[in-house]
């Protein structure tokens, strides 16, 4: 994944460049609005990185211009402003996700691949596998190892979006916003819950457990890695 | 505004006492100077009487009874109404002279005075009227009483009387109706005063009352009014300032030493990890409460400039039960819902959802094992508001603690150390509700907890 990273607080900076290559990606970092517009129009980068307040060119004015230029590269805004019209302007300047300042390496990844994967797969599939885990996006119909499984509608969804992003790790404010369609902090571990049930349907006649629960940092659907007990 | 309100208010009252006074006063003043003129004009009256018995007298002596009948024949020729009625009578008797009747039924008053009524033609017509008389023996056995009438005083007694009455009554009518009409424009400048003020209180801190509008001491009593909203506006955005930055400025350094803990977790072996974990979780606990505390300011002091669109009220509802739900059901709660289908308000879609999430989540953690909550939005008329009732079957708040619970942090003594939580969720709650021009309102669910939020 190669990111360009437009922030003018250099420890901000050092840090998500040490975090992404720490992750194996690689990082440009650029340090004001005018030459942040310039690198991003060149195009070769796979997820933008803008800071909402920024020198020269502020971060609203450069996604737009960068829209009216036909890219589509997609852009995840960072902000210290954490209220929830900053975030919708975000968004509806043409920024893709909105992650408040300050936010976790773990949150800002999973975002990060999430977007890439979405500009990737742009094309509809017809069907989603994982492993022996197969998903009928027609019919709706789920099934693992040629067992039928039943789903409720929300929990269909979230399976959904895990099989999307399967094998990365997916945050529980990432299922929220796109499960569920609402930005906002749960007090409670209402989505493990949700998570826990989906497990029970998917992962309990079988010896291979597809659903993890990644510490720290949220869930992850495929098979185990050599990391994950 | 309503009569009783305007009768009820001090200025009415005022203005209705200083009109009782002032007119029992002058009624007061009128009757003193009344009586003061009616006992000169008695005064007047009696002496003159006695004037002209003395006359009579010195008639008698010089002229014997002739020269009296002749007087007495003289004085007849003048004007009825002020002249001196007469009665003269013999030493037997019988009159000899006068145009008194024989006998008037006298009323005696001291020293010597009579009084009597006599009928008069006065206007054509026969009334009776009152006498003032005095008796003096001429000589010889004659007896000589001469009257004069005060039926013009008694006229301007009435007169007077019933003229004070009426504008007794005058003054009161016309007093009370201009108290009515001072009470009630001060009334409706204290009620525009009023519903400003509150209008500032809840929803615009940063509001001020038209100075302009107002006149005299409602203008001064304004602009004393303005400065303390300033004083208390900056010493709120003090209070404010301090508490921000500290939450603000300690969520960097948390923010850097949780990642650290988090590298420094990776790299540690297997058994060691679960350790650095829970400080993971207890820095996430943090900086979860420093955002709380932080959107909380965001929203209470931020004014209403926010998105504002169409929120589908009914569907949200119905998302936020949809998500809660696998809680209630661990706990074998019944959750039983009640939303008329189609209702919309104005907000923000994501704020509204924190909220009944809040309170959902509230209601959750504090039902016990099995037991019941509801959540009920009823249809609305259009423009009207709405209203949505949470109620739970748990131990619910006590009367006296409802107003506190809505404080940052706090946290019910009973609750301490059983449930989990920052003592911010109601605070949040709260600020969100009055963000969307709403209330929230807390009562028994008999028994439990009920949660009113109204919103526009």
């Amino acid at each position: 994944m190669i990111v360009l990273l437009v922030e003018d607080d250099p420890s901000v900076g050092e840090f998500i460049v040490a975090e992404l290559g720490a992750a194996g990606h690689r990082c440009e970092h650029v340090g004001d609005g005018i030459e942040g517009l310039e690198r991003a129009q060149q195009g070769e980068f796979d997820v933008l990185i803008i800071d909402r307040m920024l020198p020269g060119l502020d971060g609203i004015s450069l996604v737009k211009q960068l829209r009216a230029s036909d890219r589509q590269t997609p852009v995840l805004f960072l902000s210290a402003l954490g209220a929830v019209d900053d975030r919708v302007q975000g968004l509806q300047s043409g920024g893709d996700d909105y992650l408040v300042k300050p936010f976790s390496p773990e949150e800002l990844l999973a975002r990060l691949e999430a977007l890439c994967r979405r500009s990737v797969a742009a094309d509809t599939p017809l069907r989603l596998e994982v492993a022996d885990l197969r998903m009928d996006l027609l019919t709706q119909e789920v099934s693992r190892a040629g067992q039928a499984i039943n789903l409720q509608p929300r929990e269909y969804k979230l399976l959904e979006y895990l099989m999307r992003n399967a094998g990365q790790v997916v945050t529980r404010a990432m299922l929220l916003e796109q499960v569920w369609g609402y930005h906002f902090d749960p007090q409670t571990n209402v989505i493990d819950v949700h998570i826990s049930r989906l497990r029970q349907k998917l992962d309990r006649d079988f010896d291979r457990a597809l659903l993890h629960t990644v510490r720290g940092a949220g869930y992850r659907l495929g098979p185990p890695s050599a990391e994950e007990p | 505004m309503q009569v009783r309100q305007v009768v009820g208010s001090l200025t009415f009252r005022y203005i209705a006492k200083y009109v009782v006074v002032l007119s029992a006063s002058v009624f007061v003043l009128q009757l003193v100077f009344y009586g003061l003129y009616s006992s000169s004009y008695f005064r007047q009256l009696s002496a003159s009487i006695v004037e002209e018995l003395e006359t009579l007298q010195v008639v008698y002596r010089g002229q014997s009874l002739e020269g009296v009948a002749q007087y007495i024949d003289d004085q007849r020729m003048r004007p009825s109404v002020r002249r001196f009625y007469y009665l003269v009578t013999a030493p037997d008797g019988n009159k000899v002279a006068g145009d008194l009747p024989h006998h008037p039924r006298y009323r005696e008053f001291n020293q010597g005075w009579l009084g009597f009524q006599m009928a008069m033609l006065s206007w054509g017509k026969e009334v009776d009227v009152d006498f003032l008389a005095r008796p003096l023996s001429l000589g010889d056995g004659y007896q000589a009483i001469v009257a004069r009438n005060y039926q013009d005083v008694l006229e301007r007694t009435t007169l007077v009387i019933e003229t004070l009455f009426r504008s007794m009554i005058a003054t009161v009518i016309l007093g009370v109706v201009a108290g009515f009409l001072s009470a009630s424009r001060s009334l409706a400048q204290i009620e525009r005063l009023n519903v400003e003020l509150s209008r500032i209180i809840r929803s615009n801190p940063q509001a001020r009352l038209d100075t302009t509008g107002e006149k005299g001491y409602f203008r001064e009593q304004a602009v004393i009014i303005n400065d303390m909203l300033d004083q208390m506006e900056s010493l709120m955005q003090g209070v404010r300032n301090v508490s921000d930055n500290i939450a603000h400025d300690l969520r960097t350094p948390l923010t850097r030493m949780r990642n650290r803990l988090s590298h420094l977790r990776a790299s540690l072996p297997e058994q060691e990890k679960a350790q650095v974990g829970e400080l993971l979780e207890e820095c996430d606990d943090l900086l979860a409460t420093f955002n709380a505390l932080l959107r909380i300011s965001t929203l209470e002091y931020g004014g209403q400039t926010g998105v504002d669109s169409e929120v589908q009220l009914s569907q949200l509802l119905e998302d936020v039960i949809e998500l809660y739900e696998p809680l209630a059901n661990d706990k074998q709660i019944q959750l039983s819902a009640s939303i008329a289908p189609g209702q919309t308000c104005r907000g923000e879609a994501d704020l509204l959802f924190q909220m009944f999430a809040n309170l959902l989540d509230n209601a959750i953690k504090y039902t016990p094992e099995q037991g019941r909550i509801s959540v009920s939005l009823g249809a609305a008329e259009p423009g009207s508001r709405h209203t949505v009732i949470f109620g739970d079957s748990g131990p619910g708040i006590p009367a006296a603690e409802r107003k506190n619970v809505f404080r940052r942090f706090y946290r019910l003594e009973s609750s301490r150390g059983e449930q989990p939580g920052n003592g911010l969720g109601l605070s949040l709650a709260q600020a969100i509700a009055r963000r969307h021009g709403g209330t929230l309102e807390l009562g028994s669910n008999n028994p439990g907890l009920r949660v009113w939020v109204d919103l526009p």
